[in-house]
C-alpha cells in the first residue's frame, strides 16, 4: 500500500463510522412514510453536512450523512482513456447487480463513479463495522482490479498482434 | 446497421444436451452438437466447477482462448489436458464464463458472422428468471455487440413450428407442448403464447431410459452386440407404437416376419448381427405404461397431459386439447402421436360420459388432437427459423440502440408476435 | 481458437457430407452466412443429383473489376455454372460423378469450395502483387531510380457498407489499407490499444513482419486523393506495408488469406478480451458479495424446539 493510500483509506473509515450511526426516522413530510432522508432532503434538520475525502484531483469520496441514511460515493481513479473506460464497465456490470449488493445505489451521484446508500435497516441488520470493512476494501480492490484488467487488455494486445503478424513470415 | 436487417437472423437454440445452431429461413439447423467444452482448466480439478483463483492468477496467459466447443470437446477430451465441461444444467444456464465462450466459439467458427451484422432468436426454457435474460442481453450486447436480440420460449415455438402441419388450419399460439428429448419430458400448456407456469408437470422418462431398456432387453438375450450405440441405433430405426401390446405380442407370435436382425459394424470389419424383437414396440411403450421400466414413476404420459390440462384455466382448456403439439427427438416414433390421441380421448370421454350421468345434461363433447409433423426432432429451432425469417420478426427485437438506451432491463419484456 | 479460418466450415461439412461415395441423395436448401455481408446457397435445384453452390458479395462490382472472374475460373474451372439469379457466383457439382471420384481429388475440391469467399476476394490482391512484380522489374531495367508513383492505381474494395480496402502496388512494396468504423466507445479504445500493439509489434518481436500504421485522424497519404477515403468521425485507417519478401511465391498465397481476415480477427479479439473481462468481473462480483456478506451477523435466530419436537411459538 502506497504512502498516500494508508490515511486516505483510513479517513475514509473514520469518517464512514461516524456518519453511521443511523436511527429510524420517520418522515415528517408524509405522514406514515419512512424514506431515506438523504436521498429526499425534504426535512433540512434532519440531512447533514456532506464531506468530500480526497486522495487527489480524481480519487475522491463524497459522504453524505443524514439521520436515517448515509449516501457514499466513490470517485475511482481514472489515469487514461483506457482506465475509463474500464471503470466505466466494471461499474456498469456492479450496477447491473445492485439488487445482490443491497446497498449499492443504481446511479452514481453525478461527478462520481459509484454511490452506495446504507439506511438504518441495513445496519440493524448487518454489522456496521463490517459494511465499512466492506467499503474499504471494496475501494482497495477496485483499484487493483482497473490496474490489472489494463494489464490483461495490454498484455492480450500484444499477444492478439503478434498472432496475426507471425504467419506473414 | 441498417444492412443488418438484409442478413438472415441467426437463431441458436441451447439444450443441456445439444446445441442447434443455424440461420433464419433453413429448414434445419446447420450444427447440432453436444453443448459441452473442453478447456484446460477442466481438466484437474472437478469437472463443472471452475477454480476462480486460477483464472486470476495466470491473467496473462490466453486460457481463455484454449478451449473447444461441441464434437470437438468431446474429441479433445479424450486426449490429455482438457476436461469436459457444461454450461447448461437443467435446461438453464448455469456457469456464463463458459457459456460467453461457447457462443464466442458458436459464432466465430462455426457460423461465421460477425455478431453486429446479424439479429439473434435465441431460446430459453419455461420459467427461465428474468435474471437470466438480462445476463444473456448483457453478454449478446456488450461483449458481441449483436444489432439485435429476441429470447423466445421454447414451448411457444415448438407451437409455431407445428404450423407446418397440413392438421394446423389456424396458427394459434394456444396449446399443449410435449417436449421429450435425452434427459426429461416435459409437459407444458401454452395459452396465448404465454406458457401456464403452474400447470407444467415432468416426467422423468426421456431418450436416454428407453435407449437404456433396449439395451437391458439385448443383454437379457444374450446379444453379441450390446453397446449403447447399437441400442440406440435399434431404437431409433425399428421402434414404433403399437396400439395394444398383448395382441402386438401375439401377432408377433404368428408373424415371424416381424423380427428383424439389424447388422452392427464393429469396425475393422467385423460384423455381427443382433436380433431385434419385441423390443420394437415395448419401447416406446414405457411412456404408456412407465411400470415397465421404473417403479417409483407409474403415471401413463396421456394421464399426465390430461392431468396438465384440466389444471389449466377453464376458458383455455379446449384450445389446450385441440392443439396437443410434439417436439423433440423421443417423440419421433412411429405412430405415437395416434396412440396418445387415442388415450387422451378415452380418458376424456369417460369424463364426459360420468358427468353426464350425473348431472343428466347432453355434453358437446370435446376435440383431442395430437399434432406430429416433419420437423418434430428439432422442433424449437425450426419454430425459430419459421418466426425469425419474417419481415416483422426484425421489429420485435430489442436492439443495441435500446440495449444502450435502457440498459439490460429491457429484455425482461419482449413483445409476442405471430406469423401473419 | 486463436486464428479464424479461412474456409467456411458449414460449407466443407455440407459438402463432405453429402459427397461421401454411398451418401444418399437428399434435397438440400440452405443459406449460409460469413463475414463482410457474404452469403452462399447450397441448393439442389433440378435434381437431387446436383448441388448449386452460389456466392453472393456485397463487393462483387469492385472485385469484377479487379479480375475476380479470371481468378475463379482459374480455381474452379468447369465447375463453373450459369449464375443463379441474385447471386454473384454459382458452381455446379454432380454428385454422383464426384462420388466416384478419388477420396483424395475430392477433399481438395471440398477444400477449395470451402474458399469461395477467400478466392473471391484475392483478387484485387493478386493483381496487385502482379503489378509490384512487373514495377520491380521495371525500376530494376530501367535503372533510374524511383519510378512514377502517380501510375499505380489504388484498387478500392467496398467490401462492407462504409468500410473498404484500399490495395495500392508499388514498385518495392504492395500497401493494403483497411478503413475500420469503430460504433462502441469501448471498442474504439480497446481497438486503440490493440492497434498500438500492431504497429509496435515490429519494433518489438518480429522484425519480419509488415509494417503496420495507423491513424484515426486522416488517411493515409497514399489514399488520400481517392474518393472513397473520407474521414468520417469514429473512423480509423490501418495500414499495412507489404514488403517484397512477403511476396515471395511460396508466401503470397498464404498472405493473401491471412491479410483478407484482418479485420475479422481483429474484431473477434476484441470480443474475446471483452469476454474475458465480464468473467473476471463476475468473479469479482462473487468476491465482493462474500465481503458483504461478513456483515450479516452468522446467528441469526434459529428456530427453538423443545425435546420432544415441539417449537416455541412466538406471540
Amino acid at each position: 500500500m502506497s504512502q498516500s493510500l494508508r490515511p486516505y483509506l483510513q479517513c475514509v473509515r473514520q469518517s464512514l463510522g461516524g456518519a453511521l450511526c443511523l436511527e429510524d426516522f420517520a418522515s415528517e413530510i408524509v405522514e406514515r412514510h419512512n424514506v431515506p432522508e438523504v436521498e429526499a432532503q425534504t426535512t433540512p434538520s434532519a440531512v447533514l453536512e456532506p464531506i468530500v475525502i480526497s486522495r487527489n484531483d480524481n480519487e475522491k469520496v463524497l459522504i453524505e450523512p443524514s439521520i436515517n441514511s448515509v449516501r457514499l460515493s466513490i470517485a475511482i481513479k481514472q489515469a487514461d482513456e483506457i482506465e475509463g473506460i474500464l471503470v466505466h464497465m466494471l461499474t456498469r456490470f456492479l450496477t447491473a447487480r445492485a439488487e445482490a449488493f443491497r446497498i449499492l445505489r443504481r446511479k452514481a451521484v453525478d461527478g462520481y463513479d459509484i454511490s452506495f446508500l446504507i439506511t438504518n435497516v441495513h445496519t440493524e441488520q448487518m454489522l456496521r463495522h463490517k459494511l465499512v470493512d466492506f467499503i474499504v476494501q471494496f475501494m482497495e480492490d477496485v483499484d487493483r482490479e482497473i490496474s490489472e484488467m489494463k494489464l490483461f487488455l495490454n498484455a492480450r494486445a500484444r499477444f492478439v498482434a503478434e498472432a496475426f503478424l507471425a504467419p506473414f513470415d | 446497421m441498417a444492412i443488418a436487417r438484409d442478413r438472415p437472423a441467426i437463431v441458436m437454440d441451447n439444450g443441456t444436451g445439444m446445441t442447434k445452431l443455424g440461420y433464419a429461413g433453413n429448414d434445419s439447423p446447420s450444427f447440432i452438437f453436444p453443448t459441452a467444452m473442453a478447456t484446460r482448466s477442466g481438466a484437474g480439478g472437478k469437472p463443472g466447477v471452475r477454480t476462480a483463483t486460477s483464472s486470476l492468477s495466470q491473467k496473462r496467459d490466453t486460457e481463455d482462448l484454449d478451449f473447444f466447443i461441441g464434437d470437438e470437446a468431446l474429441y479433445a477430451a479424450n486426449g490429455p489436458g482438457y476436461g469436459l465441461e457444461y454450461p447448461m444444467r437443467h435446461g438453464q444456464v448455469e456457469n456464463w464464463d463458459l457459456m460467453e465462450r461457447f457462443w464466442e466459439c458458436s459464432l466465430f467458427k462455426y457460423l461465421r458472422c460477425d455478431p453486429e451484422d446479424h439479429y439473434f432468436l435465441l431460446t430459453e426454457p419455461p420459467l427461465n428468471t428474468p435474471e437470466n435474460r438480462e445476463n444473456t442481453a448483457e453478454i449478446m450486447f456488450e461483449s458481441f455487440n449483436c444489432a439485435g436480440l429476441y429470447i423466445a420460449v421454447q414451448a411457444v415455438l415448438a407451437l409455431a413450428a407445428s404450423w407446418t402441419s397440413s392438421k394446423v388450419q389456424d396458427r394459434s399460439l394456444t396449446g399443449t407442448v410435449i417436449d421429450s428429448g435425452d434427459g426429461v419430458t416435459h409437459v407444458i400448456p401454452v395459452a396465448e403464447g404465454y406458457v401456464i407456469g403452474s400447470g407444467i408437470k415432468s416426467i422423468p422418462i426421456a431418450g436416454r431410459d428407453i435407449t437404456y431398456f433396449v439395451q437391458s432387453l439385448l443383454r437379457d438375450r444374450g446379444e453379441l452386440d450390446t453397446s449403447l450405440k447399437t441400442a440406440e441405433r435399434i431404437k431409433e430405426e425399428y421402434a414404433y407404437v403399437c396400439p395394444d401390446i398383448v395382441k402386438e405380442f401375439s401377432r408377433y407370435d404368428r408373424e415371424k416376419d416381424k423380427f428383424q436382425t439389424f447388422r452392427v459394424d464393429q469396425g475393422g470389419g467385423r460384423h455381427v448381427n443382433v436380433d431385434v424383437g419385441y423390443e420394437r414396440f415395448l419401447a416406446p411403450e414405457v411412456f404408456f405404461n412407465p411400470e415397465i421400466i421404473s417403479s417409483d414413476f407409474l403415471t401413463p404420459l396421456p394421464e399426465v397431459v390430461d392431468t396438465v390440462i384440466q389444471s389449466s384455466p377453464i376458458d383455455v382448456r379446449r384450445g389446450l386439447y385441440n392443439n396437443i403439439v410434439l417436439s423433440g427427438g423421443s417423440t419421433m416414433f412411429k405412430d405415437f402421436g395416434r396412440r396418445l390421441q387415442r388415450d387422451i380421448k378415452h380418458l376424456v370421454d369417460a369424463r364426459i360420459k360420468s358427468s353426464e350421468q350425473k348431472s343428466g345434461t347432453k355434453s358437446g363433447g370435446m376435440d383431442v388432437q395430437v399434432i406430429s409433423h416433419k420437423r418434430q426432432r428439432n422442433a424449437v429451432w425450426f419454430g425459430g427459423s419459421l418466426l425469425a425469417q419474417t419481415g416483422e420478426f426484425k421489429s420485435y427485437c430489442h436492439t443495441k440502440k435500446d440495449y444502450d438506451e435502457y440498459g439490460p432491463g429491457i429484455v425482461r419484456n419482449f413483445s409476442l408476435f405471430n406469423m401473419p | 481458437m486463436l486464428l479464424l479460418q479461412y474456409h467456411n466450415l458449414l460449407l466443407q461439412s455440407i459438402l463432405t457430407e453429402r459427397l461421401e461415395p454411398g451418401a444418399s441423395l437428399v434435397y438440400i436448401d440452405q443459406i449460409i452466412s460469413d463475414f463482410d455481408y457474404v452469403t452462399f446457397h447450397v441448393s439442389t435445384p433440378e435434381t437431387k443429383s446436383v448441388i448449386v453452390v452460389s456466392l453472393a458479395i456485397k463487393c462483387w462490382s469492385d472485385l469484377v473489376k479487379y479480375g475476380a472472374e479470371s481468378v475463379l475460373k482459374r480455381e474452379y474451372g468447369s465447375y463453373i455454372t450459369e449464375t443463379e439469379p441474385g447471386y454473384n457466383f454459382s458452381l455446379k457439382l454432380d454428385v454422383e460423378a464426384l462420388q466416384q471420384e478419388n477420396a483424395e481429388l475430392r477433399e481438395a475440391l471440398i477444400d477449395k469450395i470451402a474458399l469461395l469467399k477467400r478466392h473471391a476476394m484475392a483478387a484485387p490482391f493478386e493483381k496487385a502483387f502482379d503489378t509490384f512484380e512487373q514495377l520491380e522489374k521495371a525500376a530494376q531495367s530501367t535503372d533510374r531510380g524511383v519510378p512514377e508513383e502517380s501510375d499505380t492505381e489504388v484498387m478500392t474494395i467496398h467490401y462492407r457498407d462504409e468500410e473498404s480496402i484500399f490495395v495500392r502496388p508499388s514498385f518495392d512494396r504492395v500497401t493494403v489499407i483497411f478503413s475500420i468504423i469503430f460504433r462502441e466507445e469501448t471498442d474504439k479504445i480497446f481497438g486503440k490499444v490493440f492497434l498500438q500493439e500492431f504497429v509496435d509489434a515490429r519494433r518489438r518481436a518480429i522484425q519480419n513482419a509488415p509494417q503496420v500504421l495507423y491513424s484515426s485522424s486522416e488517411p493515409p497519404l497514399e489514399i488520400r486523393h481517392v474518393p472513397a477515403a473520407k474521414m468520417q468521425a469514429d473512423m480509423g485507417y490501418v495500414t499495412f506495408v507489404l514488403f517484397p519478401r512477403h511476396m515471395t511465391a511460396m508466401r503470397r498465397e498464404n498472405c493473401i488469406s491471412h491479410v483478407q481476415m484482418f479485420r475479422d480477427f481483429f474484431l473477434y479479439h476484441i470480443k474475446c478480451s471483452k469476454a474475458y473481462l465480464h468473467s473476471r468481473m463476475r468473479y469479482r462480483v462473487s468476491e465482493f458479495l462474500k465481503i458483504l456478506n461478513r456483515a450479516k451477523p452468522e446467528n441469526v435466530e434459529k428456530e427453538r424446539k423443545t425435546a420432544s419436537g415441539r417449537r416455541f411459538v412466538s406471540t
